[in-house]
């Protein structure tokens, strides 16, 4: 597939064509530096410099709440299947971001196969924006290797002043690029341009934290008992915060919620959080990870650690939400950092 | 089968939960078309003489007189559900419990305090078992829906113990503390889907604060935005006061 470019001033009558057949989704400024994925109609309410916004686009893959059965029990006991699916687009998703999405198809095309999540995720067209610069000094993308673009969307465009270049990554990709008919073949000057800017990023982005990725995995292990949970553990407000705006926490509950007459209702599934009091208790009242340090130790692991071990990929895409949104101020570099400076 | 029968009583309160259930619209006459509403004082004039399967209860228990009835009707009650924050943390009248209970006497009765004895503020579930609990000032009408359906079907209801952020976060708001404004959503119960922060308001704690909050790290969070102990302590005594008749209890055993 040849990789094509978009002229700046035909972005809007990109949105606008797409806009017309299905939803299109992009980043949009809320208010106080906050931003959402929201359905745009038109470029302009698009913010192409955004800080990665308050939930990750994981919330069109598996939404905050979603119906999974429909029951009736007034004539026997009927179940019917439910997946809430609509033809998205989604654009200006930042590399980190498209790694997360990676993380999650991974998890959900795990045994058992989810398939409310997997129906879900063909019905959606993903356009990545690839980061010229940092967002902001949360971010920790360049540790772990996801200032770069590495798969998992469409089309990917990049910024190189008066137009995008687009990478074509699938046929879906090149058959909007038909459809719409906006935009032209790239050549090799604009291939030289690209080359030039990613050459550019090589000197600004550097791995933020000084150690070897490879390490990091056996850092936790070692750093089990480290007294540092017990002090996060001290701060920590288990608001759950992290684990809601991470894009790889995919944790969930699932409850039957009866109609009025009691006869019918559905089931439903929501979010659920490893920080929250209850998520670990189980009956009798007793719980496995009882004390805050213990819950945030788990979560750290479970970016750093468990995923490295299982399925060989770490679940941290250095997005930087979790620091950013922690109102105890709880830092995940500052934590790593913490972690290797206490020594053995 | 028989319609159930419910009763609404109220003792120390605003009677502003009632007025939600009376605002249900829709949802009301499907719920009417579910229970036989036997007693409600806010919408009705009818009474009841013999047992309940439902009473739904507001407001505090603040005198020994209220202490009788409570004890009365729950007697008469298969299932009894405590709603709104009077009934179910106390609310904001255990601010009564700040005081010397005579003084207040004194100062609300004048000469006719004798008349009027009063004892420290109680949640509902400080005098009699209560079966549900749908907390918040007022409750949140959804909430209240599905406490009843599940005291119907006899299913339990769990009050999510997870803090309002959980919901508040799920919803998208930008974080309060992120427009420079103090929010007691990091120590105060879930269940409200942040209905206040939804429109814009800052979460004043009505539903009373989980069961384990981390309240020295709330505190500095808090404090990090200047704001003086005092305040942040009347914050979160605002609705929470009676919590401590619970403390004490516990000290004494």
């Amino acid at each position: 597939m040849k990789n094509a470019i978009l002229k700046k001033e035909k972005l809007d009558d990109f949105i606008k064509i797409m806009s017309k057949d299905e939803k299109v989704i992009a980043p949009v400024l809320k208010g106080n530096q906050s931003y959402t994925f929201t359905e745009v109609k038109s470029a302009d309410e698009i913010s192409l410099k955004y800080l990665p916004t308050i939930l990750p686009p994981k919330k069109y893959f598996m939404p905050q709440h979603e119906t999974l059965i429909e029951y009736d029990k007034r004539n026997g006991q009927k179940v019917h299947c439910v997946v809430e699916v609509e033809d998205l687009v989604i654009f200006g998703v930042h590399t980190c971001d498209l790694a997360g999405i990676q993380c999650l198809n991974m998890i959900f095309a795990d045994r058992p196969k989810d398939m409310n999540y997997l129906i879900r995720k063909n019905r959606i067209t993903l356009i990545g924006l690839e980061c010229n610069s940092y967002c902001d000094e949360f971010a920790s993308c360049a540790l772990m290797g996801n200032h770069i673009p590495k798969g998992g969307y469409d089309l990917l465009f990049t910024d190189l002043g008066n137009y995008f270049f687009v990478e074509i990554n699938t046929r879906k990709g090149e058959e909007l690029i038909e459809k719409t008919n906006l935009f032209e073949n790239a050549d090799s000057n604009h291939q030289e341009e690209l080359n030039k800017l990613r050459k550019l990023k090589e000197s600004i982005f550097k791995p933020e934290v000084d150690i070897d990725k490879n390490e990091i995995p056996s850092l936790f292990k070692k750093k089990f008992e480290s007294k540092i949970w017990e002090d996060i553990g001290e701060r920590c407000l288990s608001c759950g915060n992290c684990t809601n705006v991470c894009p790889t926490c995919y944790c969930f509950d699932v409850l039957d919620i009866p109609d009025l007459n009691l006869k019918t209702g559905k089931r439903v599934r929501v979010w659920d959080s490893c920080q929250n009091e209850p998520f670990a208790k189980i009956s009798g009242g007793e719980s496995f990870r009882e004390k805050r340090g213990d819950r945030k130790r788990h979560r750290f692991n479970r970016k750093f650690r468990y995923p490295v071990e299982r399925y060989g990929k770490f679940f941290c895409t250095g997005c930087g939400r979790c620091s950013r949104t922690c109102m105890a101020k709880i830092d995940l570099k500052e934590t790593i950092r913490d972690l290797i400076k206490e020594g053995n | 089968m028989k319609k159930p029968k419910v009763a609404f009583f109220d003792f120390a309160c605003c009677e502003g939960c009632q007025l939600q259930v009376a605002n249900l619209g829709e949802d009301l006459l499907d719920i009417l078309d579910t229970i036989d509403v036997v007693e409600f004082r806010e919408v009705m004039t009818e009474k009841w003489d013999q047992g309940y399967d439902v009473a739904v209860i507001e407001g505090s228990i603040t005198n020994e007189h209220a202490i009788e009835k409570i004890k009365r009707i729950r007697e008469r009650s298969k299932i009894l559900i405590a709603y709104g924050s009077c009934a179910t943390i106390g609310g904001v009248n255990g601010m009564k419990n700040d005081f010397e209970l005579n003084e207040i006497e004194a100062h609300v009765y004048q000469e006719n305090a004798k008349h009027f004895k009063t004892v420290p503020t109680m949640a509902v579930s400080q005098v009699v078992k209560v079966d549900y609990f749908v907390n918040g000032c007022p409750i949140y009408p959804p909430e209240f829906i599905t406490v009843l359906k599940c005291a119907l079907a006899g299913l339990p209801y769990h009050v999510p113990d997870n803090v309002v952020c959980v919901e508040c976060k799920i919803n998208e708001n930008i974080c309060m503390y992120d427009k420079g404004v103090t929010c007691l959503g990091p120590v105060t119960k879930a269940g409200c889907n942040s209905w206040c922060i939804n429109n814009g308001n800052v979460c004043y704690g009505c539903r009373g604060m989980v069961s384990n909050p981390n309240e020295n790290s709330a505190k500095d969070v808090l404090s990090k935005y200047n704001i003086s102990l005092d305040l942040i302590k009347n914050k979160m005594n605002m609705y929470n006061k009676c919590r401590e008749l619970n403390k004490n209890e516990k000290d004494k055993s």
